[in-house]
């Protein structure tokens, strides 16, 4: 039985789970609006580059979350400036700048030497590492982002449904993109120390990606990815506790399995609908509308 | 006082070395309702972007509410169905209340709450398309012509002096094009809404409008008064022969009569 109460005494293990929470609900809030926007991708290149950050701050030695924190901002605003001014497309933009991030980071552990155990819980994430010191950033920036995003939800819900309307309707929104593509680095910077840079997108993609599977509408796509968020954070947390798994890894592997779930319960679902009678509505006047074969819906 | 609601001043566009608009000149004066016709690829969708400020002028100008479209910045005093609007991604989660309320938001309420009469107008967008019933359905679910409703709700629901529909019937069934030609004589005669809508249904613009723009590289516009007879202008953009048959018994076509909404039962 696992011993929850005896959990919690260890000091470290308080601060991996705040920070897990704020990575989680950060993540999952972000991270529908990701991937209804097909950005699922952007997630990646912004990791990659706070990576090369990391590897900076410890070459430096900088506090590697400010390092990492500044590049990946850097290579938002590039990201936002070569897409935006049409000079290459944006999963291009992405890419060079996840090949930078990658490269910096490579080229720098091969000069440092002495520092890869600590680049290594950078790159997939460890419960042992995280610091009073990080706890403060990591709740400082949760705090920031979830801020605007509950502020401008409606904006940034139209911006992700249809961009030209969301110009009409007055929403400035190259300033909305990267204001977005900045909250995106907020989270990465949260996560790292838990998740690890190679495995943060993921945490961006599953829980919105779950949530798709069941729910009709977008408030309830945000609820039910928090929820996934976090059950998927801390069951991941606790088995890398007790099997001594690195963190990130174990997360994701939990998040993919309740992906599926989520995937196969929807597919019943469905073969137990078709089996019943097609459902009529009666859309206006007296006239009978017959609803279009769900079976049109693309899984997500 | 503002007298044209919309001015085109002598505009060309050129999209890809082709010139898709060729000093094309119209006047909307506040009330009006401008159906414009023309043959596909015919320019008419490529106006609607020239007036809404989504494609580049080559030359002429734009005044939208007597401010140059460069300087404009009250989008939110116009209403937009685009084209293709009900291609919108199929997995998208969001019901059509959701959808609707999003067309509430403007500059000036960027990050402010609904209020209370923001929602009361999504509830009412809601009710003047037949949307009541399946108001909290995903939008996925629906069919096109639900879909389309959607939009014209969402429009509505910010109440904007001038709305601009493009093709707003494609993908209704008669009914509903019926219950959508009341609705925009509602807003017509008793919203003083000023619309500009593209169709390909010629009968229904010209019972509808007020002005007739027939688009093909170049615009010719006309009144509509009785007696009209547009044959000329189609053929001459179409190459078509057209040949319309009013029914007079019906009443004219330029004045429609005001209608009751409440008699109306569209989805109640």
């Amino acid at each position: 039985m696992v011993d929850l109460g005896g959990l919690f005494a260890y000091e470290f293990f308080q601060r991996a789970f705040l920070a897990g929470v704020c990575s989680a609900l950060l993540c999952s809030v972000l991270g529908v609006f990701i991937v209804l926007k097909r950005a699922s991708l952007i997630g990646e290149g912004i990791a990659h580059l706070a990576f090369g950050g990391i590897a900076i701050g410890l070459v430096l030695a900088v506090y590697p979350l400010y390092t990492a924190l500044i590049l990946a901002l850097i290579g938002t605003l590039i990201i936002s400036m070569l897409s935006r001014s049409r000079i290459v497309y944006s999963e291009t933009a992405i890419g060079l700048m996840f090949s930078a991030g990658l490269a910096i980071g490579a080229v720098l552990a091969t000069m440092g030497g002495g520092f890869s155990v600590d680049l290594y819980s950078y790159l997939f994430g460890s419960i042992l590492t995280v610091s009073s010191q990080d706890l403060v950033i990591i709740i400082a920036l949760t705090a920031v982002a979830l801020v605007f995003v509950s502020i401008f939800y409606k904006e940034l819900v139209l911006m992700t449904f249809d961009e030209r309307s969301a110009r009409l309707s007055g929403v400035p929104v190259v300033v909305f993109e990267i204001a977005f593509n900045v909250l995106v680095a907020f989270a990465v910077v949260v996560s790292i120390k838990i998740v690890g840079a190679l495995l943060v997108s993921a945490l961006l993609i599953i829980p919105a990606a779950s949530a798709m599977q069941f729910s009709r509408s977008f408030k309830g796509t945000t609820l039910s990815a928090i929820i996934v968020g976090l059950c998927t954070v801390m069951v991941g947390m606790l088995l890398s506790f007790y099997y001594d798994l690195a963190t990130g890894g174990a997360i994701v592997i939990v998040g993919l399995v309740v992906f599926a779930l989520c995937v196969g319960v929807r597919k019943l679902f469905k073969l137990g609908k078709k089996q019943m009678a097609p459902d009529t509505i009666c859309a206006h006047g007296m006239q009978e509308v017959r609803f279009e074969e769900p079976s049109k819906e693309k899984g997500a | 006082m503002i007298e044209s609601i919309v001015e085109v001043k002598d505009v060309t566009v050129r999209i890809n070395n082709l010139t898709v608009l060729d000093k094309v000149s119209v006047e909307v004066q506040p009330g009006d309702v401008l159906g414009i016709v023309g043959p596909n690829g015919g320019g008419k969708t490529t106006f609607l972007n020239a007036v809404l400020g989504n494609v580049p002028l080559e030359s002429g100008e734009i005044k939208l509410f007597g401010t140059n479209l460069k300087r404009f910045k009250d989008f939110h005093l116009i209403g937009y169905v685009a084209q293709n609007a009900i291609q919108f991604d199929p997995i998208f989660p969001a019901t059509v209340r959701e959808i609707v309320s999003l067309g509430c938001i403007n500059r000036a309420r960027l990050g402010r709450p609904m209020n209370r009469s923001q929602r009361s107008e999504v509830e009412k967008a809601i009710d003047l398309v037949g949307l009541r019933n399946v108001a909290d359905r995903k939008i996925s679910d629906l069919s096109g012509g639900q879909k389309q409703r959607i939009f014209i709700a969402k429009a509505l629901v910010r109440k904007p002096k001038l709305l601009i529909m493009d093709e707003a019937t494609a993908g209704l069934d008669a009914c509903m094009q019926d219950h959508f030609h009341n609705l925009l004589r509602y807003l017509r005669t008793e919203q003083g809404i000023t619309v500009m809508t593209v169709s390909h249904d010629l009968s229904g613009v010209i019972c509808q409008a007020n002005k007739l723009a027939v688009v093909n590289r170049q615009l010719h516009y006309v009144p509509i008064t009785p007696g009209f007879d547009p044959s000329q202008m189609l053929r001459d953009a179409y190459g078509e022969h057209f040949t319309f048959i009013f029914h007079h018994d019906h009443g004219s076509c330029a004045a429609p009569a005001p209608i009751n909404l409440d008699a109306d039962d569209g989805g109640r």
